[in-house]
């Protein structure tokens, strides 16, 4: 067993982390709430993220993507979250699965000439600055062009709108199970970036309880506030398992991918909202306006527990895997 | 990343799960009781290090295998997987061997360290006192040197485990009460069938009895069974609390529950129910078995690192925090949907050596009552955030009222 990012992982969460740090912005994020009736995309936006290569990891290298797995885009995914990065690279790790094999688009999507998101009924991800939706219709993919009718989101980072699709292009038919792995796959990169902000704002608000002082010391000398933040990071820590574990199961082991990403999900949601929170907490009423960065993170947090299927669906999946009722807990056992 | 076992550790799993069948009934079955048959134990532990698969990391200058953590995690993970029930000696393997293998003299060594793996002798480890839990540098117990050079011991230790079928304990006493609390420490081996030894068994909350009070009435241990220096005594526990948060938060085992017997106990119960009340189980079966998986790929995690070389560091105390709270969620749910069974079954007579043995209520009964315990043993909850916020998360410490303070001061002053 070797439960570890390689080195190369690390290398690529290094140069992930230099180029979103440099192109992401949390005042954009914040300045995108002030204007949300008409969304702008944060950064370091759809342009940046194509021409970097980060977006499109898992594209083959034939159709000029980084032909890389789902858990290099994980380690990538992390470093978005740290910065509330847009667009969401879900999508394009969803779209990277739908369109697989499908060499013309999956190009156009590597070269930033295909903005897609994918339509899933409810509020869109990403459907600011997308032209082309995908979408599922009975148990085929379809593609099409949409009208996207952006709405007040909590978070504005995640350029939610509603879509009325157009006329649909078939991209494969009976793809039921193909459509559920993108899901998934979709899931495993949320929770990614769910750990990077989670991880991010534990970190923000250790920084604060060592300077912020209080009767004379330092308020993360209170066990109160301590043990708070500690639990928040045990939390995050066992996430990052998760995700790893989640992300390595998508290449290496897909039939415990539906546990594994169900699992993943369900802990980011819960880990990224005690993080938010605790965030807040820790700042008192500074971390209460609007000027900091907390509620950024609590945004995120609020939004992205709905996302993809909520927290209660995603526990009652993995209760069902677990106990039997559905398929999807091969080798996850304490016994492997 | 990989999970799968690599060919040598493919190998291994297949010797010690051979292993393991072919010796079934020697080996015995978990039977749920909370109280050890000290025979039977003893010779399962025995049989298991004759093999080869006890202490396997240990070096084999004493007595152990030489072998590898992950080695060990598939021997323990066999264990489980056969449901043969937990060696004896694992405070002995887990803290106090690590502590004689740090700190003890070659003839210590040579006396101790391959019986504890046998259990041919048993270990408990003689830490925390009536007046010094968290606080373990508070301890009283005193240990005053002779003319001859022999050491005198008088005090008292609480909540040692496995103290009354124990042959030996590391025993940290206070030699120095002149000097800052921490400083005036020594660490003994002490023969528990010493004259002045006395054992008085704890009943704990489950019914059981497996840990106890030891008093030391002017008992006498020779100089040449110190472990480390004289006033050295914390380095040298350091050493037994580091193995022990180890041995309790690491390698992705599971603490106090096991999920897959919650998971047969959930679908077997289940059916039973309406389905707004089956979609209400399934919320907390699913939540408690996303801590369970989050635990044990952490443990995964810790256990590479392991693997790498790295020592066990504080981030390991996150496991047991992890764990127990996990633990909790699982009990907690075995527990509830036994419907109105669950008001019976936790009676004493189920936890006794000589009954028959819990039925399925008092086995889910017993496990939850044990558990309260398990976020105290090896450092509190409360104590492994303190440590975690300030040794991983670079928190400040709390200040101390007892800081500058001689222990003979503290104790003057009552703390």
């Amino acid at each position: 067993m070797d439960f570890d990012l390689s080195a190369e992982q690390r290398d690529l969460a290094a140069a992930a982390a230099d180029f979103l740090g440099a192109g992401a912005d949390l005042a954009a994020v914040r300045a995108a709430l002030d204007d949300i009736e008409t969304p702008l995309p944060v950064p370091p936006g759809r342009k940046g993220l194509v021409e970097s290569g980060f977006a499109t990891i898992t594209v083959p290298e034939a159709s000029g993507g980084g032909g890389g797995t789902v858990l290099d885009l994980a380690v990538v995914a992390e470093q978005a979250g740290r910065v509330l990065a847009g667009p969401s690279l879900v999508g394009y790790a969803r779209a990277a699965e739908l369109l697989s094999g499908d060499q013309a688009r999956l190009a156009a999507l590597a070269d930033g000439s295909l903005a897609v998101a994918v339509h899933d009924g409810g509020p869109v991800l990403d459907a600011v600055g997308a032209d082309q939706f995908l979408a599922r219709v009975g148990d085929d993919i379809v593609i099409a062009a949409g009208t996207v009718s952006p709405r007040a989101a909590i978070d504005a980072s995640r350029g939610l709108a509603d879509v009325a699709l157009g006329d649909a292009e078939v991209v494969l038919s009976d793809a039921a199970e193909r459509w559920r792995r993108a899901e998934q796959v979709g899931r495993v990169v949320l929770a990614a970036e769910g750990l990077g902000a989670a991880a991010r704002a534990v970190e923000l608000g250790v920084a604060y309880a060592k300077e912020r002082h209080a009767f004379g010391r330092p308020i993360g000398s209170y066990q109160a506030v301590k043990h708070a933040l500690v639990d928040a990071y045990v939390e995050v820590e066992q996430l990052r398992s998760l995700v790893w574990w989640a992300a390595w199961t998508a290449e290496e082991e897909p039939a415990a991918l539906p546990l594994a990403s169900a699992a993943a999900k369900a802990a980011a949601a819960s880990a990224l909202e005690r993080a938010a929170e605790t965030l807040i907490q820790v700042h008192g009423g500074i971390g209460f306006t609007w000027e900091h960065d907390a509620h950024l993170y609590w945004r995120r947090a609020k939004v992205d527990r709905l996302l993809l299927g909520d927290e209660a669906g995603a526990l009652d999946e993995v209760a069902r895997i677990a106990l039997g009722d559905l398929p999807g807990a091969e080798r996850a056992g304490a016994e492997r | 990343m990989d999970f799968d076992d690599t060919p040598d550790e493919a190998a291994w799993r297949a010797e010690v799960r051979a292993f393991l069948a072919d010796h079934k009934d020697e080996l015995g079955a978990r039977t749920g009781r909370r109280d050890l048959d000290d025979e039977t134990s003893r010779r399962r532990q025995a049989l298991l290090y004759d093999a080869g698969y006890v202490g396997v990391t240990w070096p084999v200058e004493a007595g152990g295998r030489g072998g590898t953590p992950m080695q060990q995690a598939i021997v323990d993970q066999e264990m489980a997987r056969a449901a043969i029930p937990g060696l004896i000696n694992l405070i002995g393997i887990g803290m106090c061997g690590p502590t004689v293998i740090g700190h003890g003299s070659q003839d210590q060594k040579d006396r101790y360290l391959k019986r504890l793996l046998r259990a041919d002798d048993v270990w408990c480890q003689l830490f925390s006192e009536p007046a010094s839990g968290s606080d373990l540098a508070a301890l009283r117990t005193r240990a005053v040197q002779d003319e001859q050079g022999d050491w005198h011991i008088t005090g008292q230790k609480v909540w040692t485990t496995l103290a009354h079928l124990a042959d030996y304990g590391i025993l940290l006493t206070r030699t120095d009460p002149d000097v800052a609390k921490h400083r005036g420490l020594t660490m003994f081996v002490v023969d528990l069938k010493a004259p002045g030894v006395s054992v008085r068994p704890l009943r704990q909350m489950t019914g059981g009895a497996e840990f106890n009070e030891v008093f030391f009435d002017d008992v006498v241990i020779p100089d040449s069974e110190r472990l480390g220096e004289v006033g050295e005594g914390w380095r040298v526990a350091l050493t037994t609390l580091m193995s022990e948060r180890l041995t309790l938060g690491g390698g992705g085992g599971d603490i106090g529950m096991n999920v897959e017997r919650v998971a047969e106990h959930v679908g077997g119960r289940i059916g039973a129910l309406p389905p707004d009340r089956q979609a209400l189980v399934r919320q907390d079966f699913g939540r408690a078995y996303v801590a369970t998986l989050g635990m044990r790929y952490t443990g995964y995690r810790l256990l590479t690192a392991l693997s790498k070389g790295s020592l066990p560091g504080p981030e390991a105390s996150a496991g047991k925090l992890a764990g127990t709270r996990a633990a909790l969620e699982l009990a907690d749910l075995a527990v509830r949907l036994l419907g109105d069974d669950a008001v019976y079954g936790a009676g004493p007579d189920s936890a006794r050596p000589d009954s028959a043995g819990p039925d399925e209520t008092a086995t889910w009964q017993l496990l939850q009552a044990g558990l309260p315990g398990m976020a105290i043993a090896g450092g509190t909850n409360e104590v492994l955030r303190n440590i975690i916020g300030e040794r991983v998360l670079g928190l400040p410490p709390e200040p101390r009222a007892d800081k500058g303070m001689t222990f003979r001061e503290l104790a003057a002053a009552g703390a």
